[in-house]
């Protein structure tokens, strides 16, 4: 029960917080609610970093608690964290139930804590589903605003529908092997009998459209620009990090687990090279006509999914490190860049990308976070994104196959192309000038995660070894 | 352990940056001094390594520093300079110096911030010619890149913005391939350490024998150090760039950003790709045709400008061309290097591009900083606008004549020995291209003489219009006179340097042999 240990207590703080907000009337008294969030998850990032280098066991059957699950959810925590920093100030503002909406973050991580450590079928669809729901609440949080209600509705639908073809893929695979345990189907995969590949392929087919759906993949990533630009933006930051971290643990543990084992990887390789080159471009093509900037930020988190994918099809283990983390400096980037569009809405309620004009006067500090992350998201050096792209592509390089040689180059110029709408913001902040000169000024929450994003851009690079030679531990979980 | 003298004079400036930052943007004196302070330390500290440099012993990689830093990888924190790399770091901090020196008095906007992005940008230059490591040569390859692009695009001309987003792509969309190849080339040899890969590449090739990688790695290092440099026909952002960058911006961009593609193509192309650099210098000599282009068209197109920025920027297109047609000719002898008479012929090809490298960079930082001052006082750079001021300014006049007697290869003056050694390497091995290469000097002579000379400061002076023109003040004289001391010393004794370039070039090309 140890083991559960971080899980239980987002379980418990979530509950806390959740009854909290029913018994404490007056809302001015709610103000430290996002506090005893944060301590939350600082608390079950500690009760994880304890759990480091523990053996590799199972937790009541479908539960494994080994390196990699342990690495997903630190990242997890830490992007937390900075997600609660973002929302206070905003959340604030929008009156009552404050505390459900830390609740539901915390319920939310404790779901992609479960997904990371997941090796039944059966458990990965409860986390799943407690982490799209979890989403398409925070999504419509803002109940009296029609966009919110409307991205909200649309990711639900989506989700659903979506999810619903993975579950039918699933008891295919259940069909198929007799168990729900990924083990157990590897090996149930491999003495399958020839005629079944037809099938399987099928499954792949059907258990990779959800997979997409939860990264934000192409040909699933319509439900994206809606949802970004009509959620609060603390939630939009929310979901632009948090499900895709859960996407990726999933893709990752049960691709891993039970595809390299059967020669039908290659059909499974091919899709989703297939997809990864789709999302990268698709993704960074469209941003280049955004005019707002969740949109914007929205397309763009499209794209970096696609770059992440290319870790994941390298199926080797510095290709798993890589993922992870490319996701770390993703997570903390992307918060990073968020937590200034917060701070500029919560002070002139605007999202579009031309009243960011002349920002670098009104807000410098605030200004340039959001240029440092954009040049991370784009991967200029000396950022964190450039190092996670470094070790994304130089995974693919470093493979025989030279399909994976051209993904890294299309990564290539997918970058460059990224850099022409990322400079959009970059152009109105520092060049453009407008006519107001009022400085804006940022909360303290806001302060604190902006300055914590800026400085993990940047001071990833000083700790790149250490921290990468721990997830190389982490992805040694699937390579024996 | 001895003092890491080299992470020092790298990381002064980001202290210098550190700095300025914790101090109020109000205090503009003080950030001025701060900054032009760490300036100065860091030209003292280049100074230093290079006596050093010398003292040890020029051909070899001096005061080396190396940690692990990315370990899976092979990463290494590696630092070292030689006789190629030591002057470079001097040419660095000096022309920073003189820079932020007189950026004190003619930049009032934004203070700090100017200051600030002035000191990283330094911190990418140095680190590209200090760097033993691909990554790191990467790294700071890059982190130069921002600077200037915020230099250009918040202190520069009316059309900054363009010309801010040009440099910005056209050097990015090349160094992205060039990481690629880096990539590349480490999975063949299992190693980003430059020296090392060179050594391994001297014996056999990187990439096997006729493959395609081999040709497509050694173009993308190619291209995205001829971009830099910049060679015909990846030449295009530089007009805007320069038109448009303030002027310490142009001194910098002209001084040291071109020397890092010339730097790159020296340190890294040749000794990984000799076959391919003498094949593409030989048989199919598209790099020599780039240099000759670059000579002579950009000589033609200075001779149709009648905006005196522009100009120099295009003379820059034409006089790095001396350097790559240098280099051009070294590769070209790479497959007679064994006798005595050719293997100096190559060397002194590489020695003319190296000298040219630092000559250019003296003698176009300094005409760039004679055209702020004009502009400062003018507000236009149309060269018909002018006529006669020849008695109205005559210091700024003499000045002038120097510097512009300088770049034309005036015996005496500096720009003279990286011609002569060019030259001598080129028609060794590449008579064609010397001959018509020779051109670009009478080109070069001419616009000049007619253009600049005759237009400015001959013919009738416009007394109501320029008549309350002033001339030079003192800070200005101040940072003209190192530059013009260093033209003519050099133009002199030229030895100290070419004594340092031919150690390390000689070392070089033993390890091709």
């Amino acid at each position: 029960l140890w083991l559960l240990s971080p899980e239980l207590v987002l379980l418990v703080t979530g509950l806390f917080l959740l009854l909290f907000d029913m018994m404490v009337r007056p809302q001015e008294e709610k103000s430290w609610l996002p506090y005893v969030a944060v301590v939350g998850l600082i608390a079950a990032l500690i009760a994880t970093i304890t759990l480091w280098g523990c053996e590799e066991t199972r937790v009541l059957t479908v539960l494994s608690c080994d390196g990699f699950a342990l690495a997903v959810k630190m990242i997890a925590y830490v992007a937390m964290i900075l997600v609660v920093l973002v929302s206070d100030a905003y959340i604030q503002r929008q009156g009552s139930y404050q505390g459900v909406f830390y609740m539901l973050l915390l319920i939310c991580t404790m779901a992609i804590s479960l997904m990371a450590g997941a090796v039944d079928l059966v458990l990965i669809y409860l986390a799943f589903e407690t982490i799209s729901i979890t989403s398409y609440l925070l999504t419509g949080y803002l109940r009296y605003d029609r966009r919110s209600a409307e991205g909200g509705i649309k990711y639900l639908l989506y989700g659903a529908g979506v999810s619903a073809v993975m579950l039918y893929g699933m008891s295919w695979l259940y069909g198929i092997t007799g168990t729900t345990d990924l083990v157990g189907i590897s090996q149930g995969l491999m003495v399958v009998e020839e005629s079944m590949r037809v099938l399987l392929f099928v499954v792949m087919v059907l258990l990779s459209a959800g997979f997409a759906f939860k990264i934000g993949a192409v040909p699933f990533h319509q439900w994206a620009p809606d949802a970004y630009e009509g959620a609060p933006t603390p939630a939009t930051a929310f979901i632009s990090v948090a499900p895709k971290i859960g996407g990726f643990a999933l893709i990752l543990r049960v691709m891993l687990t039970m595809v390299p084992r059967t020669e039908f990887w290659n059909m499974a390789g091919d899709l989703w090279v297939s997809i990864a080159v789709l999302t990268m471009t698709i993704g960074n093509l469209v941003a280049l006509w955004q005019s707002n900037v969740k949109r914007l930020l929205a397309y763009s988190s499209i794209a970096q999914a696609g770059y992440i994918l290319i870790g994941v099809v390298a199926i080797s283990p510095r290709g798993v490190a890589a993922v992870l983390l490319y996701l770390l400096a993703y997570a903390l980037t992307n918060l990073g860049a968020f937590a200034a569009v917060v701070a500029f809405s919560n002070q002139t309620g605007s999202d579009e990308i031309e009243d960011y004009a002349g920002l670098h006067k009104r807000a410098p500090g605030m200004a340039l976070v959001m240029l440092v992350c954009l040049l991370s998201l784009a991967g200029i050096p000396p950022t964190a994104g450039f190092f996670g792209k470094l070790y994304l592509f130089s995974a693919a390089i470093e493979q025989p196959s030279p399909i994976l040689s051209l993904l890294a180059i299309v990564g290539v110029i997918n970058s460059v192309i990224s850099l022409a709408y990322y400079w959009k913001v970059i152009r109105a902040m520092y060049f453009l000038s407008s006519d107001e000169e009022e400085r804006l000024p940022v909360s303290l929450s806001l302060n604190v995660a902006l300055g914590v994003a800026l400085a993990g851009v940047l001071l990833l690079t000083v700790f790149l070894s250490p921290l990468f030679n721990l997830l190389e531990v982490a992805a040694r979980t699937f390579f024996g | 352990m001895n003092f890491p003298i080299l992470s020092v004079t790298l990381f002064a400036p980001l202290l210098g940056a550190l700095l300025i930052l914790i101090i109020p943007r109000e205090d503009e004196q003080t950030i001025r001094r701060v900054g032009i302070g760490f300036a100065f330390i860091t030209l003292i500290l280049g100074t230093i390594v290079w006596i050093l440099v010398a003292q040890a012993g020029a051909g070899e990689l001096q005061l080396v520093e190396e940690y692990s830093w990315i370990e899976g990888f092979n990463v290494f924190y590696r630092l070292g300079v030689d006789g190629f790399s030591a002057p470079m770091i001097f040419l660095t901090g000096l022309l920073t110096t003189l820079s932020l020196f007189y950026s004190a008095r003619t930049i009032t906007l934004r203070v700090k911030e100017y200051y600030l992005l002035f000191l990283l940008l330094e911190l990418g230059m140095f680190g590209v010619f200090m760097a033993l490591d691909l990554v790191m040569f990467y790294v700071f390859w890059e982190i130069g890149l921002v600077p200037m692009f915020l230099l250009i695009g918040v202190w520069g001309g009316p059309r900054r913005e363009y010309a801010a987003i040009k440099f910005f792509l056209y050097t990015l969309a090349g160094s992205v391939f060039m990481l690629l190849a880096i990539l590349g080339v480490y999975f063949w040899t299992g190693s980003f350490s430059i020296p090392e890969i060179a050594q391994m590449a001297a014996t056999n090739p990187i990439f096997p024998v006729g493959s395609a990688m081999g040709v497509a790695a050694f173009w993308a290092f190619f291209i995205a150090f001829a971009i830099k440099v910049p060679s015909f026909p990846f030449h295009t952002w530089l007009p805007d760039a320069h038109t448009e960058a303030p002027t310490s911006g142009s001194v910098i961009l002209a001084g040291v950003l071109l020397k890092l593609g010339a730097y790159g193509l020296i340190r890294i192309t040749l000794p990984f790709f000799p076959r391919e650099f003498h094949y593409f210098s030989t048989e199919v000599p598209i790099i020599p045709v780039m240099a000759i282009l670059s000579i002579v068209y950009g000589a033609l197109v200075c001779m149709a400008q009648w905006d005196l920025k522009k100009l120099i920027a295009y003379s820059s297109v034409a006089h790095m061309g001396y350097v790559t047609l240098g280099l051009a000719a070294a590769a070209a002898g790479y497959e007679v290097l064994g006798g005595e008479e050719a293997f100096q012929a190559a060397a002194s090809g590489l020695n003319g591009a190296a000298f040219q490298m630092f000559a250019h960079g003296i003698i176009t930082g300094g005409l760039f900083f004679l055209v702020g001052i004009i502009y400062e006082r003018a507000h236009t750079r149309e060269l018909k606008a002018f006529g006669g001021l020849a008695s109205q300014i005559p210091y700024y006049y003499g000045v002038m004549l120097v510097t512009g007697f300088a770049s034309l290869g005036l015996p005496g003056l500096a720009g003279f020995w990286s011609e002569f050694f060019v030259f001598r390497g080129t028609v060794y091995f590449l008579e064609v291209a010397a001959i018509v290469g020779v051109l670009g000097v009478v080109f070069t002579a001419a616009y000049i003489l007619w253009k600049i000379v005759q237009y400015i400061f001959l013919g009738q002076l416009d007394e109501e219009k320029w008549g309350g023109l002033q001339d030079m003040e003192w800070w200005e004289k101040a940072t003209m006179w190192p530059l013009l001391l260093t033209m003519v010393f050099l133009g002199f004794y030229p030895t100290p340097l070419l004594q340092s370039f031919d150690a390390a070039f000689t070392n070089l090309l033993e390890l091709l042999q």
